[in-house]
């Protein structure tokens, strides 16, 4: 028998039904200490002195950790590639974010070491938050980072660039300009599993961490990176996830269990509750996306023009990286030879923003689908045609270049119309994926073919 | 005062693996001294299923019944590298480290299949658990004899390792172009949202959603279907309830709990109808192309241009709540026309909202017709 195309159930399903299946959080052992961590209450201030003296003192604590705790405090997912590191894991000076992480207590049970949040002395000096990313150039806006209001480090620029073909003279030739302004917002990643972790010091001066991350070896390097740690005194276990999206891509508890474990040497177990996981713990980014798109009156797309601000929140984590695949990807499943785009990482005052399921694409899948809709509107054409027309064909280059292979634009479209049993004209319903020729390789998409020896033509 | 319906459509691509690649996965294979299969690979299951399809794809590749093959993606002592699971790699690029790794611990099993049976490796074939020679199926060997042989005649393991990684793919940050392919294969999708609209109270009913998926091969349909169907409800979520920040920019009205944050619940599903169509990647585990994230990306549109059609009104700031719907209702704005210039949303624009029009001390964003 072939396994390979068989309906076959999923192996975790009857553990999940019946309450069998074993997450972090069912993970208990003996000596097991808790943790709650004392969280910024302002969206934007210096921080002046943390004490956590009085905390450590009272009965049930066994430690509290804070920036000088931690080895290597700042860090940044783009470090290997070059560029800083700006994210601090436990506030050091200045928080940016409601939430934002300062200290945090192990003590034998939850309520003790709520208790001891309670006499953790902090003084803050409050700022004036900054929240849209519309302003962020604007002279009185709010500076949240010494660098400035956006992500500097796309090569030489603080945006990144797409630029393809000769986008002037196709605005200059477009019998129209559509334009529009596309704002899908923030939501969370809503697990059933909150953030959990567990660290365990073992005998040998290893710590085994129990983690509920997508991304066991990419965790254990964030938390080794922090530690200064080699990668064999840590032991990752996971591989059983109550739901991650993309937010089980952060790194959201383990270290500080495994610097509270280091410092007690005892198990830390830290479970964050459902306030933590809606105010603090990261969302999907709200996006402002301006298109403008140069068309002509039979339904080409020619041109297209587009800013992006991403809105990273307080820190950048993946954004930068999100941004880049936006860009990839921001012609849609259509080919327009001639490009214009802008896109920038702007910081605000909200949790940091991060992956999350079609991370950078969903965006533009919303933006560019609306202003396809929008184009056949305004053109008074089928909007199933408009796509078939200008669907990406083998031999199309995308944005940056790729040459595209096999795309299935023109199979899902007529799959889609047939199933709902709307009658295509018969050169749309003929149409194929193949090379394009005829009168579907008008002028304009000449240049950005691929030659059949895979070569530019 | 009426309920209206409306039909949208939209058609998406989305692209397999880590954006510039870059992100190896790893995993190792071995047989027990009675032929069943251990497979060691960091790739956590986030629900996706990802554990029983890089089962299903270890079970194909050598030949052996599905029930004999256990995965072990519980900790990093035991496995090697996994990137992780997220930008839909799972199935492609996890699922191609144990596809390779079973290709290794398949050659090592007719090796020894060889030498028991006497017939040249090349002249054998696995089916079903066990190897046979190519026309004369009476010459044949089960794997538990097999890995049998190994252990107590041979002293060897039969083991394979299999890495699956593509190169870090650099972008010309002048230009955005690309030398080599930033990642695996691109999968598509078309969706049709059929949705009612009240136009007394903005309330907005996704009445059923048609969708098609270009998935390369289905390792596992009823997994493929289980991504179709939750990733819509996601997407659904995304285009008329959610909202981290209601009043976004303003941090205003945030929900705290699940009480006063709206997810998408079962009183929200509308009817689906799923397709599945298979035009196989090249390099992909039989096929494979990847479905995981895509799936939610394709109805926020699809339904947004389904309330264009029943009301009128284009809403453009996800989500579609009563709220945005009746004030589009009460707006009905028209774009403004300059010349051959046809500009909607120009309220919500860096330019209508921004002091400096986005452009203090003459730095600043690029404005799309500056």
């Amino acid at each position: 028998m072939k396994a390979v195309g068989a309906r076959l159930p999923r192996y975790d399903g009857l553990g999940h039904v019946t309450g069998r299946t074993a997450y972090v959080d069912d993970v208990r052992v003996a000596g097991m200490l808790w943790t709650k961590a004392l969280r910024s209450p302002h969206h934007f201030a210096a921080v002046r002195s943390v004490d956590t003296r009085k905390a450590e003192e009272l009965a049930g604590v066994h430690a509290a950790v804070t920036h000088a705790d931690v080895p290597k405090n700042l860090y940044g997912h783009l470090e290997a590639l070059g560029v800083p590191a700006d994210e601090p894991l436990l506030a050091d000076g200045e928080v940016r974010y409601k939430g934002q992480p300062i200290a945090a207590v192990a003590a034998e049970d939850e309520a003790t070491a709520l208790a001891a949040l309670d006499l953790i002395e902090v003084e803050y000096e409050e700022r004036e938050p900054f929240f849209d990313v519309r302003k962020a150039f604007d002279p009185d806006a709010p500076r949240i980072h010494p660098w400035g209001p956006v992500y500097p480090h796309f090569g030489p620029h603080d945006h990144r660039r797409i630029r393809k073909g000769d986008v002037a003279a196709a605005f200059d030739r477009a019998d129209l300009v559509v334009q529009g302004v596309y704002r899908p917002t923030a939501i969370e990643h809503c697990p059933v599993e909150p953030q959990t972790g567990l660290a365990v010091p073992e005998v040998h001066g290893r710590l085994t961490i129990y983690s509920c991350t997508q991304a066991m070896y990419f965790s254990m390097g964030v938390v080794a990176a922090h530690l200064e740690w080699p990668l064999n005194k840590l032991k990752f276990v996971g591989g059983t996830v109550g739901g991650g999206f993309g937010g089980k891509v952060d790194t959201a508890t383990e270290t500080i269990c495994a610097l509270l474990a280091i410092k007690s040497q005892r198990p830390v177990k830290w479970r964050w509750t459902r306030e933590e996981e809606f105010l603090a713990s990261s969302t999907r980014a709200p996006w402002h996306m301006e298109i403008a798109d140069a068309v002509t009156s039979d339904g080409w797309i020619i041109g297209r023009r587009m800013l992006t601000l991403h809105d990273a929140g307080a820190y950048t984590r993946f954004s930068s990286y999100g941004l880049t695949k936006h860009s990839f990807h921001h012609t849609g499943a259509y080919t327009i030879p001639n490009l214009d785009f802008n896109g920038y990482v702007v910081y605000t005052n909200r949790v940091p923003t991060t992956a999350m399921r079609g991370f950078g694409v969903t965006s533009i899948s919303f933006a560019t689908e609306m202003q396809m809709n929008r184009i056949a509107k305004v053109l008074d054409l089928d909007p199933w045609e408009v796509r078939l027309k200008n669907a990406n064909r083998v031999g199309d280059t995308s944005a940056n270049w790729v040459a595209l292979s096999d795309p299935s634009t023109v199979p899902v479209v007529q799959a889609a119309a047939k199933r709902v049993g709307v009658e295509l004209k018969p050169e749309f319903r003929l149409m194929t994926k193949d090379r394009r020729s005829g009168d579907l390789l008008p002028d304009h998409l000449v240049e950005q073919l691929v030659s059949t020896d895979g070569g530019e033509s | 005062m009426a309920k209206h319906r409306g039909r949208g459509i939209s058609t998406i691509e989305y692209p397999t693996g880590m954006n510039q690649n870059g992100d190896p996965s790893q995993a190792w294979v071995k047989l027990k001294p009675d032929g069943r299969v251990d497979v060691f690979a960091g790739t956590v299951d986030i629900g996706q299923g990802s554990r029983t399809v890089h089962t299903q794809i270890v079970a194909d590749t050598l030949g052996v019944p599905y029930d004999w093959v256990t995965m072990d993606n519980t900790n990093t002592d035991s496995s090697p590298i996994c990137t992780g699971s997220f930008a839909s790699r799972g199935t492609f690029i996890g699922g191609n480290a144990v596809r390779f790794a079973a290709e290794k611990a398949r050659e090592r099993i007719l090796d020894i299949a060889s030498k028991e049976l006497e017939v040249d490796a090349s002249d054998l074939e696995i089916a079903d658990g066990e190897v046979v020679a190519k026309g004369a199926p009476q010459k044949k060997i089960g794997i538990p004899d097999v890995a049998a042989a190994a252990t107590w005649t041979y002293g060897e393991l039969i083991t394979g390792t299999g890495a699956a990684f593509k190169p870090y793919a650099a972008v010309d940050d002048d230009t955005g172009r690309v030398e080599i392919e930033p990642h695996s294969a691109i999968s598509y999708a078309a969706c049709v949202a059929d949705v009612e609209v009240d136009d007394e109270t903005g309330d907005v009913r996704v009445l059923r959603l048609v969708q098609v998926y270009d998935v390369g091969r289905a390792i596992n349909p009823l997994l493929v279907e289980g991504q179709i169907e939750g990733g819509a409800m996601m997407g659904l979520g995304l285009g008329v309830l959610e909202a981290a920040y209601p009043y976004y920019p303003s941090v205003e009205h945030r929900g705290e709990q699940y009480g006063s944050y709206l997810a998408p619940s079962m009183q929200d599903l509308p009817e689906f109808d799923n397709v599945i169509l298979e035009n196989p990647s090249v390099d992909g585990p039989f096929g494979a192309k990847a479905i995981g994230e895509m799936a939610n990306n394709a109805q926020p549109a699809a339904i947004c241009s389904a309330i264009h059609d029943a009301v009128g009104v284009w809403i453009t700031e996800c989500p579609a709540t009563p709220e945005r719907v009746l004030r589009a209702l009460d707006e009905r704005a028209e774009p403004r026309r300059d010349g051959k210039r046809v500009v909607f949303d120009e309220d919500s624009s860096v330019r209508g909202v921004s002091s400096s029009g986005g452009r203090s001390n003459g730095a600043g964003f690029q404005l799309v017709d500056g």
